[in-house]
Formats: C-alpha cells, structure tokens, sequence
C-alpha cells in the first residue's frame, strides 16, 4: 500500500487512542482530586502532569484550570481537542479504506468538539462528557475489528494502537515514581482505574494493593490488553504481519527492537525491575517504543527524498518481501 | 385531470422539457411513466423518498467544498427527484455530435502541437492560439501516446428556447462531475425501482470501467498489467470526493504528489513494500501544478521530474499537457470551423452564436449592445467571473466595459440562451427551473459516450447558472433505449 496511506492509518488510530488514555486519566484523577484539600491540588496533578510531559506547557499558557486545559486548549499540541482534529484529518485523507460507521463515530466526535457544544457538555456534567469521549474510542476500535478487512492498513492501524497503549500506560505507571510521598491506596487506585484495569487487577490479586502488585499487574499481565507485555506482543505481531517475516525473526529495525522488548518483558520478573528501579525500567522501555515508532516510520514511509537512482536494492527488496 | 403536484405547473415562455407549450400542456410521451409516478405520491411519500436521498448523499459522503468559504464546509450537491428524460433518437443526434466534436478537438491538439496546418492556412489565426494562456509551447513536436490529447472529455450542452441543443463549452482539462451521476442513478433505482426499469433507461454503471480502459490503452509498457493511479491535489480540493470514488470504483490508487517520485525519466510510487514503477496517471491536477520544475516553481502538488518523465515517453497523462487550450472560449467559437477543416463535415451540434471582443468589429457590438449579452471571461471555469447584461446594474456593466477594453483577448460574448427548464421540486411545489447536461466522453481505442451525464439545475428561480459552485443542483438522466 502507499506509504503515505500507511502512515495516515498509523496516525490516526494513535491519536485516538490518546484522547481515550488522556480522557480516562483525567475522569479518575478529578474524582480522586475532590478527595483533596484545595491548597495542595496542583501537588495532587503534578505528577501527572509530569508523566505526560505537560508541566512546562501548562506553566507557561498561564490557564488556571488545568482539566479544560488538558480537553480544549489550542496552544496545547496533544489537547484532547486536537488529538481529535488529527486523528480526523488522517482519516479523511484515506476515508475511501475506512467504513461509513467508523467515518460517522469520528466525525461525529470531531464536530462535537468543533462546534463548543464539547464545551458545554463538559461544564454541565464532567462525568457524562468524559464517557462519551471514551465511548467514541471503544466504539471506533470495536468498529475498525469488525468493519474492515485485516489487511495492512489493518495491521498500521493497530501499530499505532498499542505503541500508543503501551507508552500510555507507562506513563500512568511511571505517575507513582513521581509522587512526593509513598504511594497511597488512592493513588494506586487511581492508576489501575487510569488503565481501566481496577476490576482485572482485583481478580487476580484478591484485593492486596500494593506498589509491587500493581507494576507487576500493569508490565507483565500476559492476557490485559492495557498491559504493557499485552500491547508489545501485538506491536511484534502486527509487525510480522506487515513484513510476512516470522516472529523471532527481523528483517528490519523497528522488528529487531521489538523483538528484543519482548523477549525483556517475557523473561523479567518485577523483582529484577524494583532491583534497578521503576522509574528507570519504563524510562528505558519509553524511549525503546519511541525509536520503534521512529523505525516503522523510517522502513516504511520515509524513502528517502533524495533518492538519486533507482538502486537494486529499492525495487528488488519489495518484491522479495511480496512473496 | 385529478389535482396533484403537476396542476399548477406553469411552463412559462421557455422551452419545457416535460410539457409541450400551448394551453393543453401536453406531456411529452416520454415522460408519460415517470409523470404517473410522481402524481401518485403524496407529499408525505414524496418527502420520505427525499430524505432518503439527502440521507444517503451524507452517509456516502457525496460532498464537495465551496472555495472561498472560510469554514472550508463540505456540502451536498442538492439533488432533485425528478429525472430528466431523454429519448434514445434524440440522443443518438448528440451522441454522433459529441464524437465529431472530441475528435476534432484531438485532430486539432495535435496539428497545434505539430506541423500548425489549421494556421498556415489561416482558418484561425496564430496569434489566439499563442496568447492561450493554457497553450504549451514545451510539448511542441511531442508525440503523446496514441496520438490522444483529451481522453475524457466534459461539453457542456443546453437547449435553446426551441429545444436545439447546443454546446456551451468543453471542458478537456479536468472535467468533474461523473460521481453524481453514478450516485444520482444509485439513488434513483432505489426510488422508483419499477418506473426506472419498465421505461427502459440504459444503464451508466459501466464507466469506471470504461475509464480504466481508456487508461491502461496508454500504457506505455503493454507487456504487463498497467499500474494506473489517480493524481489528486488532495483533501482541499472542491473534487476530493469524485476522486476517492473513481479510484475507488477502479481499484487503483488514489496518490498525491507527494506519494510520487520520478527518478532517471521514471516515475515510481512510494509504498510500504518499495518503489513500485507507475505507467498511467489519470492526474485531476492541471498542467501547471504537475510539475514545479517545469511549470509553475511554487507549486507543492506536483511531483518534480514528472514532465521529463512524460517527455521521454515512459510514463502516460490523462489528460495529456496542453489540452486546457481546446477549453479557451475563444477557441470555441472555431470548432465548427476545424470540423470542416479536419474531417470534412458540417458540425452535427450547434454552438452558441460567439464574439470575440478581440476582433474590433465583435467587440464594438459588443460594448453597445452589453444588456443582451452574457460576458464570459476565455478561460475561467465554475461560472465565475460573468456578467449576464440583462440582470447587471449599470455599474457591473461599465466595469465590464472597462476589463474587455483593457484586454480584448479574455473576453468572449454570447447572446442570452433562455435555458430550457425542467419541472422541479422547489419548496415543496413544482416549479421550472433552467438546465443544462454534461455528458462525459472516454477517448480510448473507441470512442464511447456515456448515455446520460449530469443534468445541473439551477434551482433559484429564474437564474441561467447551473454552476455547482453557484447554488445549482443536479438530476439523474435517463437516456432510453428507445
């Protein structure tokens, strides 16, 4: 398929599925927020702040209220708002491969957000418009699995996905690093519910919150799909998918980093990670998944522009991995 | 006659389609079913199978962009239910016409572009055809693939206060509108399924095909299977949906400049898998954003090197460079004219009586007689830029005055063609409305004709401009076999 169409799909789902992440921390973190006495509420979000990378931004735009800055701010590049807006224009530049429903869902969203109703919704009744915009994201992937063929563009989307996912959830983790205290039974809570994971966590540890409990769950969980391990094993799948090289193979960069997170998050224990700390590990996995979005990018769409002549190599090796 | 919608339908002084003039009013046989039809619904029915239309046109997406709209709004094409009729002997009179014409056309491209026959004989003078602003001297002495200029081709056909058609113009760059009609006849079926088919209409589903055709004939590597792709300037344009639906409905690629490269005369498209060589560019790009090396520098929607490409023969356009000259109204006024000249014939379809402001006698006519006249510019298209003297303030006609005395070259006059009209639903009774027809004709190895095209409305009451772009609407066309 065309590179660019490629990199449209990729984009696409990765926004949205970063509008979904940002929306949930911040449904459970104002909830918990109310919890909190006010003096000490920008200690509350700091964290957060800190985990998304949003701190110095925010400071800077000089809003006072931080949750309408997180959903509508323009100045804010990954403002839910805006994440909308991409994930809208990358559709609408391969809307032929995409289905009617799921061209409806999110321009439905998009326009939502466009025309300030978005904004009422949301100072009428926080809880109702948070759902709403979590729905949009369920229904929308609900519909990309059962609306359209699993082809590559299928395989692009789902790229974008879960390096989305797993870099989400490494940051809601990476928010208990940053806590000026010992992490509280609120705050591990919070967590879990930021990853929609409270429920599964509660099955499988009958209750015992625990720092060490709750890393384990969200980095090494083989079957929740918001775990870290989870969305690793997809990104190498789909990755395989797209190449038809087998798995345990490489036959590029993005393939052979891949690879070896998987074979670090299969074959490590949550001892070995507390030993050279948490923060550390996701720091490292962090910039791991970020050099793999990098080398999808670079195998896949960016060929190079000054391309002087057509070497063998370019066309040959597209009809070797045809095969 | 039982009161229905048709009661106090008034034809007025113009040519009706549906109803001869007089005071009987007699329905022209072939409208007879579809007139039972439409009589027999009631305003609830009728509205139903209106939503129905509105709410497929959205869901399918059938949208186009108004330019000049600072929300860059998508919109609708508003879409009336009643079909326009067209019997089959009649269309056979246009059908014959249209070939003549896109075939003297071509012959007349490419004497341009070689040996200038037509001008060394002084049937048109030199002087128009190189002040033609979309006149390209670089491809002079190039030979296109199968000698084909305008491969699809959109002429624009009205009927005149008698029922004569006549051709207003050509459109032999990039002429839009093809998706309407295949979603018009979607819509269409659905709406009036058993009407549709006991009158025997002939079907236009065929021509995705046809153009894919028309397409990989120019192949310029015939040994393999054509890799054709649709060049388009992207999600902005006022066409982007006409173009993801006929890359759709061909199976090829739909590409912007940016998914091509050309290297060493090659032009190749960029893919997840590599670089995959491409033969046909079926580009709705014109000429001067194709390439930036070559035509215009600041152009960001071409692809640099494609002309080298094109020149050296590896790689085939559609439509080929230069054919925006066939589309000068200036131009126009001498197509009867290459008829003769190139095939030997009396021009089978009329054109519209033309003056051309730069010959001093036309222009003089002209500025005195500016309330009768529509002023068009030679080659602006979507119906900007005219003035129509009857419906202009004193104002509007002396600044038109004042443009064609400035540059002669760039205006053309033509008397003012009471369009015919076409009963039409508007606010919720029928009213006339003046139309025109786009036919689309595919230049391939055969010549083929698509039986109906766009029929665009003008849906303000008494307005000439069927523009899209201009408020105007479309109806479904329905040739019949017999």
């Amino acid at each position: 398929m065309l590179s660019r169409v490629a990199d449209n799909f990729y984009w696409m789902s990765r926004y949205i599925e970063r509008a979904e992440s940002l929306t949930r921390m911040v449904e459970v973190n104002q909830s918990s927020s109310l919890d909190c006495v006010e003096e000490r509420l920008d200690e509350f979000w700091d964290p957060v702040l800190q985990a998304i990378c949003a701190s110095e931004t925010f400071k800077e735009s000089g809003k006072k209220d931080l949750v309408q800055f997180l959903f509508f701010s323009s100045g804010y590049s990954y403002s839910v708002k805006n994440c909308l807006a991409y994930a809208r224009e990358n559709a609408r530049m391969v809307r032929d491969q995409l289905s009617m429903e799921m061209w409806l869902e999110l321009n439905n969203i998009y326009l939502f957000f466009q025309s300030g109703d978005a904004e009422k919704a949301f100072l009428q009744d926080p809880q109702i418009f948070f759902q709403k915009v979590i729905r949009f994201s369920l229904v929308f992937q609900g519909l990309s699995g059962a609306t359209i063929p699993h082809d590559e563009g299928w395989h692009f989307m789902a790229l974008g996905t879960f390096l989305e996912r797993a870099d989400q959830t490494s940051r809601m983790l990476d928010t208990l690093t940053f806590q000026s205290h010992i992490p509280t039974r609120v705050d591990l809570l919070a967590v879990l519910r930021s990853c929609s994971a409270r429920s599964a966590f509660k099955r499988q540890y009958r209750g015992e919150l625990s720092m060490r409990n709750v890393a384990n769950f969200l980095l090494f969980s083989q079957d929740f799909p918001r775990s870290i391990r989870f969305s690793i094993r997809c990104l190498d799948e789909n990755l395989h998918a797209i190449s038809g090289v087998p798995s345990g193979n490489f036959s590029n960069e993005a393939e052979r980093l891949i690879g070896s997170s998987l074979a670090m998050v299969n074959f490590t224990d949550i001892n070995a990670v507390l030993s050279i700390g948490l923060h550390q590990t996701i720091d490292d996995l962090q910039k791991k998944l970020m050099k793999v979005g990098q080398c999808i990018f670079e195998t896949y769409v960016l060929l190079p522009f000054e391309i002087k002549s057509v070497n063998q190599s370019l066309t040959a090796h597209a009809q070797a991995q045809q095969q | 006659m039982k009161t229905n919608v048709f009661s106090r339908y008034e034809t007025g002084a113009f040519f009706d389609e549906m109803f001869d003039r007089g005071d009987d009013r007699l329905i022209r046989p072939h409208y007879q079913k579809i007139l039972e039809r439409i009589s027999a619904l009631n305003p609830l029915e009728y509205e139903e199978k209106r939503s129905q239309a509105v709410s497929s046109f959205l869901e399918h997406g059938v949208t186009f962009t108004v330019y000049g709209d600072s929300e860059g709004a998508e919109r609708i094409f508003p879409f009336d239910l009643i079909p326009r009729v067209i019997p089959g002997n009649e269309w056979s009179v246009i059908e014959r016409g249209l070939k003549q014409r896109i075939l003297a056309l071509n012959l007349f491209l490419n004497d341009i572009y070689h040996q200038g026959r037509i001008l060394q004989e002084g049937v048109i003078p030199r002087e128009i055809v190189e002040t033609c602003p979309y006149f390209r001297k670089e491809i002079i002495g190039f030979h296109v693939p199968k000698d084909i200029y305008i491969h699809v081709c959109g002429s624009d056909l009205i009927r005149d206060e008698k029922g004569t058609y006549m051709v207003l113009e050509d459109n032999g760059r990039c002429p839009s509108g093809v998706s309407y009609v295949l979603e018009n006849r979607d819509i269409m079926k659905r709406a009036f399924p058993r009407t549709y088919q006991s009158m025997g209409v002939r079907s236009v589903e065929a021509y995705p095909e046809l153009l894919l055709k028309t397409l990989e004939y120019l192949s310029p590597r015939q040994s393999q299977k054509p890799v054709c792709v649709l060049l388009t300037p992207g999600v902005y344009n006022s066409a982007y949906f006409e173009h993801t639906f006929l890359a759709r409905q061909m199976g090829i690629e739909i590409v912007e400049g940016r998914d091509l490269i050309a290297i060493d005369g090659f032009v190749y498209m960029r893919t997840t898998q590599g670089l995959v060589q491409v033969d046909v560019i079926y580009r709705r790009l014109d000429d001067d954003f194709i390439d930036p090396s070559f035509f215009r520098k600041d152009s960001v929607l071409g692809v640099p090197g494609l002309m080298d490409s094109y020149l050296k023969g590896n790689v085939a356009l559609a439509n080929g460079v230069g054919t925006g000259l066939a589309d000068d109204k200036v131009t126009y006024a001498y197509v009867p004219d290459m008829i003769r000249f190139y095939l030997g014939q009396d021009p089978i379809l009329q054109s519209v009586p033309t003056y051309l402001c730069w010959r001093d006698e036309d222009r003089k006519f002209v500025l005195e007689n500016l309330a009768n006249l529509v002023v068009k510019p030679a080659n602006e298209s979507g119906g900007y830029g005219m003035l129509i003297g009857s419906e202009s303030t004193k104002a509007e006609c002396n600044e038109f005055k004042k443009r064609i005395n400035e540059n002669p070259r760039e205006y053309i006059a033509q008397p003012i063609i009471s369009l015919s009209r076409h009963p039409t639903f508007c606010n919720d009774e029928l009213a006339g409305r003046h139309i025109d027809l786009r036919p689309f004709i595919l230049y391939g190895s055969d010549l083929e004709v698509v039986p109906g095209g766009l029929t665009r409305v003008a849906l303000k009451k008494d307005s000439l401009v069927v523009n899209s772009s201009q408020g105007g609407g479309s109806k479904d066309t329905w040739v019949l076999k017999s």
